[in-house]
C-alpha cells in the first residue's frame, strides 16, 4: 500500500501534465502561429518580404462584404440550429430514457446520421434535393402533394432552410447521446418522490429533470455551437455556399481564403474573429449557467 | 368510464409505436437509400422514371470496390487509426477529467476553461501548420502522427465529458475506497471508470466517430496510397466531373458498417441497462 | 481471466497496435541505386492507363522507380493537399498533375520548376499552344499539357431529324429550335437547355462561352479587366433570359456537370453544354439515349462567326521546384506525353492529350473515332484567363461566379451584376 507522498496539488497536475503537452503541441502552438500569421501580409508570391501589419487584414476583412455576409449567415445558422437541435435531441433523450417496443431499433438507428460523414451525407442530401430526379420531389409530386418542384438548393432563403434541415437532421441524435448521458444519472427515487407529492410529468420535467440536466445542457449547447459555427463540410459539398453566396459560412469563407487564394493573412484574421466569436459565446453560455465550478 | 379509459390508452400505446416506427424510419431513410443504391446498375441509379427498388438488383459494385479498388486495405486504416486515437483519447481524457473533477488543486478551473477555449480554433487554419511540423519531426505517413494530431483534437471533449460524469458519481463511494487505502489511480480505474460506463462509452464513440470521418487532416498527413483511411479513400472515387455513385454509395456503405456494429453492440450499454441513478 | 491477466492482455494489445502504428509508419529503406521519384495524378480521368506508363517507363529506365501517389479527382481537394505540400516545401511529389488554371499561381509563388533546359523549343511546340500559353510566363515554360478536355454542345438527333431542324450554329438558332421541339413535343418533363450553372468554376467557364461569343476579351489590350461591356451585357442577359423564359429549368443554377448529364442522359433535354467526359456514359448500352446525341462546338451570337467559344480544360504536369531528381523527373513527362503515350491514353480513357496534329492521326480517329470532333472543338477553343490573373485568378474567378450567380438568380440585374464584377476584379487586379 503506497502511501501518498504527493499533496493534492502536486498530483492533480501532474494527471493533467500529458493532455496538456499533447493540446499546446498540437492545438496552441499552432493557434499562435495563426494569430501570428493574422497580423502579418504574409505572402506566397516570390520575393515577398514578410512584415507584421497589425490590424490591417482584421480591417480589410470586415470591409469586405461577403465577409460580413458569411458572419451574418454563420450566425443565423448557428442560433437556429442549435437551438432546433437542442430541443429535438431533449425529446429524444426523454423518449429513449424509458423502455419502449423498438426501443433497440430505435437506439442502434439514431446514430446513423451521425455516423455518415458530414460531406457524404451533404452530397446525398444535395442528390436528394435535385428538383428534377430528385427523391423529394418526386415522392411528393407522385403522392400528388404538390404539382411544383421545389428549387431546394436554389433559391433565398430556401437554400438556408435546406441546409439547416440536413444539420438538424444530422446532429440532434449526437444531442439526445449527450442529453441521455446525464438524464441517466439523475436518481429515480427523486422522480417517486415527486410523484408521491402529486408533482405532474410536466412539472417535475420543469423542477427535477432540467435542472439536473443544465451540465449536460451545456456541454451539448457549448460544443454544439462551436462545431455550427464553424460548420464548413455542409456548406462546401451541399450548395458551395451559393446561390450568390447566400448559404456561405465564415469557415467556408475562410477556406476560399487560405487554400483557394493563397491569402493565409486574411484567412488567418477569419480564423481569428471565429475564434473570439466562439470564445465570447462560450463565456456568455458559462455566465448563463453559472456553472459549478469548484 | 373504464372502456374509454382504456381506448385513450390503447391509442396512446399505438401512437407511441408509430411515433418511434416514424422516427426509425427518419434516421434510417439516406442509409436505407445509399443501400439500395450501391445495389444498383448504372441504369437503374439515372432511370427515369425513378427506380426505388430495384427490379434487379446487382452485386457488381460490391465486387468492383472490394477486388478492384484498395478499399478493403482502407476501412483496414481507418479502424487502426480510430481504434488507437480512441484508447489514446481515454487514456489521458480520464485521467485529466479525474483530476479535474475529484482533485482540488489549484488552477484546475483555469485548465479547463484553457482545454476548452483550445478546442475552438478554427480546425482548417490548423492544417498547414501542423503539417509543416510533423514534416520536421518526421511524423507525416505515420499512424503515430495522425493519432497524436487526433488526441489533442478531440481530448478535450472527452475530457469535458469524463469530468462532468465522474461529478455526479456519489462522494461517499471515493471516500469509502480513500478509507480502505486505495491509491487515487486505482480509485479511478477500478471504480470511477466502471460506475461511468455510459459517459466512457459515449465519449468513446463520440471520438471514433470524429476520427473516422475526418477529411483534411488524414488527406494531408497519410499521404501514401496504403495508408490512407476509408473517408479519403472514398474521396478518390470522383472525377474531375464524374460523379460515379455505384462506386461511392457501395463504399460508404462499407465504410460504416463498422460503425454501425459498435453501435449496434454498445446500444444496451449507452441506453438501456443502467436504469436512471441506480449507482451500486 | 484474472485481474491481472485482464491488465498483461491489454498491454500484448497495446504493444501490438503500437507495433502495427509503428511499422506504418516506417521509411522504405532508402534504394541506392535507382532513383524514385513519385507522380502525382488522380485515379479517375486517365488512371487506367498510368500503370502502364510506369511500367513501360521503368523498363526503358532501369534505375529510375515511379510510385503513383493517389490524389482525389475532386479539383478543389487537390489543390489543398498541393499548397499544404508546397507550403512545407516538401519535395515529394516530383511530377505534379495540376488544372490548367493553376500554373498562373503556381508560378508566381515559385511552385512550378521552368522547363526550358530540358524540353528543346521544339519539343515545346508539339503541344497544343493555348494550352502551353497558360504555362508560359515572361517566354520561359513552367510545365507541359498531358490532356485536354473541354466544353461541348450536345443535342438530341432524333429530335432534331424529326422535326426537320438543322443543328444550331448559333446561340439565337439554338434558342429557337429548343423552344419549336419543346412545344411541339409536349412533354412536360423535357426541357430545352440544360447546363451546369451552379456557382461553380463551370458556371464562369460557361459564361466566357457566351462571353466570346459575342466578341467579348476578358483583358483588353492594355491588359485591364474588360467585364462591364456590352458583349458582356448580352452574354448575361441571354443567361438569365434562358431561365426566364423557361428555355432552361430553374434547377439549372443548382447543377453541376453530373446532374447535367444525368437529366440529358434521361432523355430530358434537347440541349445540354458540359465537358466531355459524358460522352461514353451518354452512349453506354443501357443509356436511353444510346445512338440518338451528336457533339458539336459551343455556338456563338450571330455577327461573330470567328469567335473561339469553346471553354478549354485540362491537365498540365510541372516539376516541384523542391524536388531533388528534376531531370528524372522530366524523362518522366517526356515519356508520358509522347505521341505513343497520348494515343495509349485516348484509346483506354477517352481523354485527349494535348498535343498538336493528334486528329489526323489515323490510327486514333479509327479506334476512337469521336476524337474527330473533339479536336475540332478545342481548334475554336480558348483558355480562360488564368495566365494573366497569375496569382489573382481563384479570386477573379470566384468573384465573377459570385456576380454571374446573383444575376441568375435574381438578386440583381445583370447590368448590376457586371458593374460589381467590374469593380470588385479590377480591385482584386490591382490595376
Amino acid at each position: 500500500m503506497v502511501q501518498r507522498k504527493l499533496n493534492d496539488s502536486t498530483y492533480g497536475l501532474l494527471l493533467v501534465a500529458p493532455v496538456f503537452i499533447i493540446v499546446v503541441g498540437i492545438l496552441f502552438l499552432p493557434t499562435l502561429y495563426t494569430i501570428g500569421l493574422s497580423l502579418s501580409n504574409f505572402s506566397f508570391l516570390k520575393g515577398h518580404t514578410l512584415r507584421f501589419v497589425g490590424f490591417t487584414n482584421f480591417v480589410s476583412i470586415f470591409s469586405d462584404s461577403e465577409f460580413v455576409s458569411s458572419l451574418a449567415n454563420t450566425v443565423v445558422f448557428t442560433v437556429v440550429t442549435v437551438f432546433l437541435e437542442l430541443s429535438i435531441g431533449l425529446v429524444l433523450a426523454l423518449i429513449l430514457n424509458r423502455s419502449f417496443a423498438f426501443m433497440g431499433l430505435l437506439r442502434t438507428t439514431i446514430l446513423f446520421p451521425w455516423a455518415l460523414p458530414t460531406a457524404l451525407n451533404a452530397i446525398i442530401w444535395r442528390w436528394l434535393f435535385n428538383p428534377d430526379f430528385g427523391f423529394f420531389n418526386t415522392i411528393l409530386i407522385q403522392l400528388g402533394l404538390t404539382s411544383v418542384k421545389t428549387n431546394w438548393l436554389g433559391e433565398i432563403p430556401l437554400s438556408m432552410y435546406s441546409m439547416m434541415t440536413v444539420a438538424i437532421w444530422k446532429t440532434s441524435s449526437f444531442m439526445a447521446l449527450i442529453l441521455l448521458t446525464g438524464l441517466q444519472t439523475i436518481p429515480g427515487d427523486l422522480y417517486e418522490a415527486a410523484e408521491i407529492d402529486g408533482a405532474g410529468w410536466f412539472s417535475r420535467l420543469r423542477k427535477i429533470t432540467l435542472p439536473l440536466l443544465v451540465p449536460s445542457i451545456l456541454l451539448a449547447l457549448l460544443f454544439r455551437s462551436m462545431d455550427a459555427f464553424r460548420a464548413f463540410e455542409l456548406p462546401f459539398a451541399l450548395t458551395e455556399g451559393g446561390p450568390a453566396g447566400s448559404t456561405q459560412t465564415l469557415s467556408l469563407f475562410g477556406y476560399r481564403q487560405f487554400f483557394q487564394f493563397l491569402k493565409f493573412d486574411t484567412g488567418s484574421a477569419v480564423s481569428v474573429v471565429q475564434f473570439v466569436l466562439i470564445l465570447l459565446l462560450g463565456t456568455f453560455y458559462l455566465r448563463i449557467f453559472r456553472t459549478e465550478n469548484e | 368510464m373504464m372502456q374509454a379509459n382504456l381506448f385513450g390508452r390503447v391509442i396512446s400505446l399505438i401512437a407511441k409505436y408509430l411515433f418511434v416506427l416514424f422516427l426509425v424510419v427518419l434516421f434510417f431513410f439516406p442509409v436505407a437509400w445509399i443501400l439500395l443504391t450501391s445495389i444498383k446498375t448504372t441504369g437503374d441509379i439515372y432511370a427515369w422514371p425513378p427506380v426505388y427498388i430495384p427490379a434487379h438488383p446487382t452485386l457488381q459494385n460490391y465486387h468492383t470496390v472490394l477486388f478492384g479498388s484498395k478499399l478493403g486495405r482502407y476501412i483496414l486504416n481507418s479502424v487502426i487509426v480510430s481504434s488507437l486515437s480512441t484508447l489514446s483519447v481515454l487514456f489521458f481524457a480520464s485521467l485529466a477529467g479525474y483530476s479535474i473533477a475529484r482533485i482540488r488543486f489549484r488552477g484546475r478551473h483555469l485548465l479547463l476553461m484553457f482545454f476548452l477555449s483550445m478546442s475552438m480554433f478554427p480546425q482548417l487554419a490548423i492544417v498547414p501548420s501542423l503539417f509543416i511540423w510533423f514534416r520536421q519531426i518526421g511524423l507525416i505517413n505515420s499512424f503515430m502522427g495522425i493519432v497524436l494530431a487526433y488526441t489533442g483534437l478531440f481530448s478535450p471533449l472527452a475530457l469535458w465529458i469524463l469530468a462532468t460524469y465522474f461529478r455526479t458519481i456519489p462522494l461517499e463511494i471515493e471516500e469509502s475506497a480513500k478509507l480502505d487505502g486505495c491509491s487515487r489511480l486505482r480509485i479511478l480505474w477500478s471504480i470511477l471508470m466502471p460506475l461511468s460506463i455510459p459517459g466512457v462509452i459515449a465519449a468513446s464513440l463520440i471520438v471514433f466517430i470524429q476520427t473516422w470521418n475526418e477529411f483534411f487532416l488524414a488527406l494531408v498527413i497519410l499521404s501514401k496510397n496504403l495508408l490512407r483511411t476509408a473517408t479519403v479513400g472514398i474521396a478518390l472515387y470522383p472525377g474531375e466531373y464524374a460523379f460515379p455513385w455505384e462506386l461511392i454509395t457501395t463504399a460508404t456503405f462499407l465504410a460504416i458498417v463498422p460503425i454501425f456494429a459498435l453501435t449496434a453492440v454498445f446500444q444496451k450499454q449507452i441506453i438501456g441497462g443502467l436504469t436512471a441513478g441506480s449507482l451500486k | 481471466m484474472s485481474r491481472s491477466g485482464k491488465w498483461v492482455a491489454f498491454a500484448i494489445f497495446a504493444f501490438a497496435a503500437v507495433s502495427v502504428a509503428m511499422a506504418g509508419g516506417k521509411q522504405e529503406p532508402a534504394m541506392q541505386k535507382p532513383v524514385s521519384i513519385q507522380f502525382a495524378i488522380s485515379p479517375r480521368e486517365v488512371g487506367k492507363v498510368i500503370p502502364d506508363y510506369i511500367s513501360g517507363f521503368e523498363k526503358e529506365n532501369p534505375n529510375i522507380k515511379v510510385d503513383w501517389l493517389q490524389v482525389p479527382g475532386v479539383p478543389d481537394e487537390q489543390h489543398t493537399l498541393y499548397v499544404t505540400n508546397m507550403a512545407s516545401q516538401a519535395d515529394k511529389p516530383d511530377v505534379l498533375a495540376v488544372d490548367v488554371i493553376w500554373p498562373g499561381e503556381f508560378i508566381a509563388n515559385g511552385w512550378a520548376a521552368p522547363i526550358n533546359d530540358s524540353f528543346s523549343s521544339s519539343e515545346l511546340s508539339q503541344y497544343l499552344p493555348g494550352m502551353m500559353n497558360s504555362v508560359t510566363v515572361d517566354g520561359k515554360a513552367y510545365g507541359v499539357p498531358l490532356y485536354t478536355n473541354a466544353i461541348h454542345l450536345f443535342y438530341r438527333k432524333d429530335l432534331l431529324d424529326k422535326y426537320g431542324l438543322s443543328v444550331p450554329k448559333t446561340w439565337e438558332e439554338l434558342a429557337s429550335t429548343a423552344k419549336e421541339i419543346v412545344q411541339k413535343e409536349n412533354n412536360p418533363d423535357l426541357v430545352g437547355y440544360i447546363s451546369m450553372w451552379a456557382q461553380i468554376e463551370g458556371l464562369f467557364m460557361n459564361y466566357l462561352q457566351f462571353f466570346w461569343g459575342a466578341g467579348g476579351h476578358f483583358f483588353d489590350n492594355a491588359g485591364k479587366a474588360s467585364i462591364d461591356t456590352p458583349a458582356g451585357v448580352k452574354a448575361l442577359k441571354t443567361m438569365v433570359g434562358f431561365v426566364k423564359d423557361g428555355l432552361a429549368p430553374q434547377s439549372i443554377i443548382t447543377y453541376k456537370p453530373n446532374d447535367a448529364m444525368a437529366l440529358f442522359r434521361q432523355g430530358r433535354a434537347v440541349f445540354m453544354v458540359v465537358q466531355d467526359f459524358v460522352w461514353p456514359m451518354l452512349n453506354a448500352a443501357d443509356s436511353p439515349v444510346n445512338g440518338k446525341v451528336g457533339m458539336t462546338r459551343v455556338p456563338y451570337f450571330a455577327g461573330h462567326p470567328d469567335a473561339s467559344t469553346v471553354c478549354m480544360g485540362g491537365w498540365i504536369l510541372i516539376v516541384n521546384p523542391y524536388s531533388t531528381h528534376k531531370a528524372e523527373a522530366a524523362r518522366f513527362i517526356k515519356y508520358i506525353t509522347s505521341e505513343k503515350a497520348g494515343l495509349e491514353m485516348a484509346v483506354q480513357t477517352g481523354s485527349m492529350p494535348a498535343r498538336n496534329g493528334m486528329d489526323a492521326n489515323a490510327q486514333l480517329l479509327q479506334q476512337y473515332p469521336i476524337a474527330k470532333q473533339l479536336y475540332a472543338d478545342f481548334a475554336v477553343g480558348d483558355v480562360r484567363p488564368s495566365a494573366q490573373a497569375g496569382a489573382r485568378y481563384p479570386e477573379l474567378s470566384h468573384e465573377m461566379q459570385l456576380e454571374i450567380h446573383s444575376a441568375l438568380a435574381g438578386e440583381k440585374t445583370p447590368e448590376q451584376a457586371l458593374a460589381d464584377a467590374q469593380k470588385n476584379v479590377t480591385k482584386i487586379l490591382g490595376k
